[in-house]
């Protein structure tokens, strides 16, 4: 049902949906030759790499195991936006880099920083609600137009977060440390859950 | 085309040829040669070996660079893939068909999802399998939609048997008339919330759940062992392409049957560019081909032809085939060549959040989930707002670490939940049944043509008011079903979607009993040229809502029979 799965996958409706160039291609038909003009570069500097691997630390610090920091997140994330995300994505991920530079983030006490991400998450929530209304629409197929007028790039604090976990549970270090990593389990059973018992993944 | 450039020898003589590897193709290929004919099988598309050329199939998740998703280059190369869905990843990506490269030209918007190489689409299928019912066959005729099936589904249905048994399909009997009982192995688990949910919509609600039946195999067979292929690993990452040939596949299964009769050529990167058509015999004598590598042109000869190109471009290369006889495309006297294409729709449903259960887990990722059969317009559950009906496709998990995007909080203690098992949640989406409209169509554009000078497809078709009607109830209906099993947290979804994402594409060559509305003949045949079969999905006549790979696989054996009867008679 790999095929079906996919799809799924997209649809932002549970929590855990990935997001990516596909929803931008939602648009395509109207808009066939959109793609050129919606890429973008990153030019990040010092300092904005530099927050990037801090707030990535924050979201999978190392404790008993390894951190974001650890398995090369911070570039991962880089390269992600860089090579998955249209410049809406470009624009919303530099406006939370250019929040963050402005409230001097780094030279934050450790309770300072936390706090501000504990804000830019609640600020995110009403931005996910806009963002979701241009994406996901219920009932009749009648209103893409209005919504591809919108053209809002995901949150930078949804991205921080989404790459971050990605980059992270699925890097070997990551993975391993984490989860019961069973590549070919050969069979099917139904089970119990053990004491401490981690999620199995394949 | 300059007529000297062609190589037309004797050599290229055989007694069949097959345009198309996939999972028709496969299928008449390993018929024809079994019962003894020298078969040549066209792919048009590069050689893909079973099983070493599936190069990501044993790669770990940090192996892919971009670890699932799809880069925009790739999106934009794989346009059509990549509208609603992620095919176009570092899995699998490769085994789909660039857009950017073979383009097609859209009056209507349409999903055209396709994969140029050897074993074709069968690589990639969702793998579900269900019968048709008797209904399915008689509902055109009863309601006054399309034309009516020549056949009925005491035709087809030992064949049915026939293929289940080749092709492997794990399933649970039932005795249910809505989806006839296949020959089956043995079923996958239910997980403990899908028990639940199914007896609790079976008693408020009275529609039945069953675990989704799928061409995964649950025990291997002698007849699937001998072809070299082992039981499902339960890896769940059949869409790279299954090492062990745990799914079926042509490549895994038809192709090396047939091949086991040393009887079967197969010649790739063999782009079909028409059916040859001989006015003094009034048969097709062959087939020609463009490289598609150098594109040199060959005519290969042979008695009878069996198209299994897939639906849409089954009907393009026969619109392309051009005669005195048949100056509107070969065997087209009906106009109804290209028209009717018919898909599935899908992309709304329902989900939700369980409560409870807790203490229970799985080991082995499932390759399959819940079936819930159609039960609108069935059993005096009769709608007002649209004809047929739908089922859905879904199941229950546990939600992995990807449920932390969504959620609050970041550090030491979020990182930690995340590596439990997270709650479950049970969703399905419907499949539904889009009717035979004339005005939804493929052709030809007059002018435009691909880079070895083939006429573009233009797509023409769009869903109906019917199938909005039956999206909405798709929607309605589902979360009635989650709130009869007391979840919570209940969603409904319908997106916005084109014709074709549901890549079962079909009924552009129908079949029928009257020649001036119809293509094709009870047994295949183009009804003005006998030698020609159109077995794939071209040949449909009405769509049904389950998938329909194994109707196609049964009803090219039947034809394939057919034709070598009738050889055998001196017919063809």
């Amino acid at each position: 049902m790999h095929r079906r799965e996919a799809l799924a996958k997209v649809s932002l409706l549970l929590g855990g949906a990935l997001s990516g160039p596909t929803l931008m291609a939602l648009g395509r038909w109207d808009n066939a030759a959109a793609g050129a003009t919606l890429r973008d570069k990153l030019n990040l500097s010092a300092q904005q790499k530099q927050i990037i691997a801090e707030v990535a630390e924050m979201i999978i610090p190392r404790t008993d195991t390894v951190g974001a920091k650890d398995v090369g997140v911070p570039a991962f994330i880089e390269m992600m936006i860089n090579d998955c995300y249209y410049s809406p994505e470009h624009r919303s991920f530099m406006a939370g880099l250019t929040e963050l530079e402005g409230l001097k983030f780094l030279q934050m006490s450790a309770a300072q920083k936390t706090d501000a991400l504990k804000q830019i998450e609640q600020k995110t929530k009403e931005q996910m609600k806009a963002y979701n209304a241009q994406t996901i629409k219920f009932g009749d197929n009648q209103d893409l137009e209005a919504m591809n007028a919108v053209k809002l790039g995901l949150p930078f604090w949804r991205l921080m977060k989404e790459l971050t976990l990605l980059g992270y549970y699925t890097s070997e270090g990551g993975m391993k440390a984490s989860f019961e990593y069973v590549p070919s389990p050969g069979k099917l059973e139904l089970t119990k859950l053990k004491p401490g018992q981690k999620t199995i993944v394949y | 085309m300059n007529q000297s450039n062609i190589n037309t020898q004797k050599a290229n003589k055989y007694d069949a040829i097959v345009i198309g590897s996939g999972m028709t193709g496969g299928i008449a290929a390993k018929e024809l040669t079994q019962k003894g004919l020298k078969v040549l099988m066209l792919e048009r598309g590069r050689e893909i070996k079973h099983p070493e050329d599936y190069d990501t199939a044993n790669k770990a998740p940090w192996e892919f660079e971009h670890r699932g998703k799809v880069p925009i280059n790739s999106a934009e190369e794989y346009w059509s893939n990549n509208r609603f869905g992620t095919l176009a990843n570092e899995e699998a990506g490769a085994f789909f068909t660039n857009d950017k490269q073979n383009p097609f030209i859209e009056k209507r918007p349409f999903d055209w999802i396709r994969a140029y190489h050897t074993g074709g689409k069968s690589m990639h299928w969702g793998r579900q399998t269900y019968r048709w019912g008797k209904h399915d066959f008689e509902a055109n005729a009863k309601e006054g939609v399309g034309i009516d099936w020549p056949i009925r589904y005491e035709d087809i249905a030992p064949w049915y048997s026939y293929i289940e048994k080749f092709v492997g399909i794990s399933g649970q009997k039932e005795g249910w008339d809505i989806i006839p009982d296949s020959d089956f192995l043995p079923p996958m688990a239910m997980l403990p919330p899908e028990i639940h949910f199914k007896d609790a919509v079976m008693k408020k609600l009275n529609r039945k759940v069953t675990i989704g039946r799928i061409a995964n195999l649950s025990q291997a067979q002698p007849i699937h062992t001998a072809l070299g292929r082992a039981s499902c690993q339960y890896r769940n990452k059949c869409s790279r392409g299954c090492p062990h040939g745990g799914y079926y596949s042509s490549m895994a299964g038809a192709i090396p049957a047939a091949a086991q009769t040393k009887r079967l050529t197969i010649r790739h990167n063999a782009i079909a560019e028409s059916l040859i058509y001989d006015e003094t015999k009034q048969k097709a004598t062959g087939v020609r081909v463009i490289d598609q590598v150098d594109k040199s042109v060959t005519d290969y000869f042979a008695k009878i032809i069996f198209v299994t190109a897939g639906s849409m471009n089954s009907a393009a290369l026969m619109l392309n085939s051009k005669s005195s006889r048949f100056p509107n495309g070969f065997g087209n006297d009906s106009d109804q060549l290209g028209r009717n294409v018919m898909d599935h729709h899908l992309g709304s449903g329902a989900t939700a959040t369980v409560e409870g259960f807790e203490d229970d887990y799985y080991f082995g990722s499932r390759p399959t989930g819940l079936y819930i059969p159609r039960f609108r317009n069935w059993d005096g559950n009769q709608r007002k707002d649209y004809l047929r009906g739908f089922g859905y496709q879904g199941g229950a998990s546990r939600s992995s670490w990807n449920r932390g995007i969504g959620m609050d909080g970041f550090g030491a203690e979020f990182k930690k939940s995340l590596t439990e098992p997270g709650g479950w949640t049970l969703g399905f989406g419907g499949f539904g049944e889009i009717l035979p409209d004339p005005n939804n169509r493929i052709y030809l554009d007059p002018q435009k043509k691909d880079q070895w000078g083939i006429p573009m497809i233009v797509f023409d078709a769009a869903f109906s008011e019917n199938d909005l009607a039956m999206r909405r109830d798709i929607m309605v209906a589902g979360a009635e079903m989650l709130e009869a099993a007391g979840f919570k947290n209940i969603t409904t979804y319908n997106r916005e979607t084109h014709m074709g994402l549901g890549i079962h594409e079909m009924g552009t060559a129908r079949m029928g009993h009257d020649p001036k509305t119809s293509v094709l003949n009870k047994y295949n045949q183009v009804h003005a040229c006998k030698n020609v079969f159109v077995t794939d999905g071209a040949c449909m006549v009405s769509a049904s809502c389950v998938n329909p790979s194994l109707t196609y696989m049964a009803i090219t054996a039947r034809a394939a029979d057919y034709a070598v009867g009738e050889l055998k008679k001196r017919n063809l």
